[in-house]
């Protein structure tokens, strides 16, 4: 019998920092949208304020142009500390392809 | 949105709603997201990581058992595939015995810390490149070249985090200059881009680098890379500059580009998505000066078209990389070019006509850059491809043939230098391969 003993090759994963932790539920939360503005998040991302807005009653869904949009700033510390300071309970980001 | 989280110590996983792509095409029928709405209300409250405990661990080795040694291999060989660690080529399982002899050509501890390869995240040691080089097919004293060039490869200032993951098939180009490319055997001359079995390092150096990107990174095909075709991933391209070649007065790429001496061993990383020949040659009585200045409209002429891939380069990165064989620039250098003013020349004739760019659209990508550079470029009327004519990299490579020029369409946010260092043993290595190779 032969024995081939080999590295697996695809390293270490290292989680340093969890994500955020999601909300109970969403009844009276406030909810915004980062947009990179591409792949028809005009017309998706507002369709899907429209659906919260609908089921969860007491929520509060921002429009999708309360913080910057487009690719080049989304990812930003600048874009970041505006989502802070509004205070959101939850973000959506989108649309990725 | 894997992508967002790279390199940021988050888990390579995040709460995602995916839908075909049909869905963000103009016009799209987006009512899934109404029947599918309780994803996104999962998303936000209840999704859990599938990566819940902080730290990291070692994956253990991975063990094969068969009646001979040629089973084995094709057992391993297909562990490998069914793991998604393989590139359909038959590969050298990454034993012990074999990574170890790779790591004589480390100059760091086998644990270093290289760098986090998005988008997955996973953590590249030197260990990891060596098992990289292992499978694919390399000697040890290529780790340097391919170590560096990982190194460069995740610099913030390559891209790569985000062209590791495009849609438009962007490949790393490795240029080596300095004594290290002739001592390793990398090819400068004809077939430079491979294969070569005389001159295997960048085909090794490459694919282990491509097998990094997919096994330590996760680009996998409609995964981890939405790369539409994925040119050039099976070796990536390495190659060394014809130095021997250049024209007096010429400079070296590393040098020019880099700052670097001419006897520094170094490599200089840059993407592209494109590969094309560009015929240079005249074919009837041109004179010399004809037959230079006719190829180098071809060449201008070729790069003028709408299609912005130096967008992503226009400040700081490339256009693209050009290659001349050194017999071209041996005849160039003697009518008094050089290859500042070969890039000067292309610059200029390479602008696009505002016309033509409006016509294809072009306007709308350059408005929504995040660089005020490009944004403020579309003033410009023709339009440079690039914001400086230093831009573009100039390399004297290929074989001694004066008919070809090649053309690697930038897609390079920048072009990144670094020096390599060789181990204190490296002679010994060079003179195993000397045996173990034959003669060049």
């Amino acid at each position: 019998m032969v024995k081939l003993e080999f590295h697996d090759p695809s390293g270490v994963v290292e989680v340093k920092q969890r994500h955020a932790p999601r909300v109970p539920a969403l009844e009276g939360k406030r909810v915004g949208f980062v947009s990179n503005e591409q792949w028809q998040a005009f017309r998706m991302l507002p369709r899907l304020k429209a659906l919260l807005e609908a089921d969860f009653r007491g929520i509060e869904v921002l429009p999708i142009d309360a913080f910057p949009q487009g690719n080049a700033v989304i990812g930003s510390e600048e874009t970041a500390e505006l989502v802070k300071a509004s205070g959101v309970d939850a973000v959506i980001i989108g649309n990725a392809a | 949105m894997t992508n967002a989280v790279a390199g940021l110590g988050l888990a390579p996983d995040a709460a995602m709603v995916t839908f075909p792509i049909e869905m963000f095409l103009p016009g799209s029928d987006i009512s899934p997201v109404e029947t599918r709405k309780h994803e996104f209300y999962d998303g936000l409250t209840r999704w859990k990581s599938a990566f819940g405990s902080d730290g990291a661990a070692e994956p253990p080795m991975v063990v094969v058992q068969a009646t001979t040694v040629e089973d084995a291999f094709a057992r391993a060989n297909d562990l490998m595939l069914a793991n998604r660690w393989g590139d359909g080529l038959p590969l050298w399982p990454p034993t012990r015995e074999r990574v170890d002899w790779i790591l004589r050509g480390a100059t760091k501890p086998r644990t270093h810390v290289v760098g986090v390869f998005p988008p997955r995240g996973g953590v590249t040691t030197v260990e990891t490149c060596a098992i990289a080089l292992a499978m694919a097919g390399g000697r040890p004293e290529y780790l340097p070249v391919l170590a560096t060039a990982v190194e460069a490869f995740l610099d913030p200032q390559s891209g790569s985090e985000q062209l590791q993951a495009a849609s438009g098939s962007a490949f790393p180009v490795v240029i080596v200059n300095g004594p290290i490319g002739s001592a390793i055997r990398l090819n400068a001359g004809f077939g430079c881009l491979g294969p070569d079995p005389q001159r295997p390092a960048g085909a090794s150096i490459g694919r282990a680098l491509r097998l990094l990107q997919q096994n330590v990174g996760g680009a996998l095909p409609g995964l981890g890379t939405m790369a539409n075709y994925g040119g050039m991933r099976y070796t990536n391209v390495v190659f060394a500059e014809d130095e021997a070649n250049l024209p007096a007065g010429w400079q070296p790429h590393a040098t020019e580009r880099h700052g670097y001496t001419a006897d520094t061993s170094s490599i200089s990383l840059a993407f592209a998505n494109g590969v094309t020949n560009i015929r240079r040659r005249g074919a009837k009585k041109e004179t010399p000066e004809e037959d230079a200045l006719q190829g180098m409209y071809r060449m201008a002429d070729f790069m003028r078209g709408p299609n912005m891939p130096g967008l992503s380069g226009y400040e700081r990165g490339t256009p693209g990389i050009l290659m001349i064989p050194g017999v071209v620039a041996q005849t160039m250098a003697g009518l008094g070019w050089t290859k500042a003013s070969i890039r000067e020349f292309l610059w200029e004739h390479s602008r696009i006509p505002m016309d033509d760019l409006r016509r294809a659209g072009c306007p709308a990508w350059i408005e929504i850059d995040a660089s005020k550079v490009v944004r403020d470029s579309i003033a410009l009327d023709p339009w440079p491809i690039t914001a400086s004519p230093d831009n573009f990299v100039i390399v004297v490579a290929g074989g001694g043939h004066p008919t070809n020029s090649y053309w690697l369409q930038g897609y390079s946010p920048g072009v990144v230098g670094r020096p390599v260092d060789v181990p204190p043993s490296f002679d010994s290595l060079l003179a195993d391969a000397e045996r173990d190779l034959g003669p060049r």
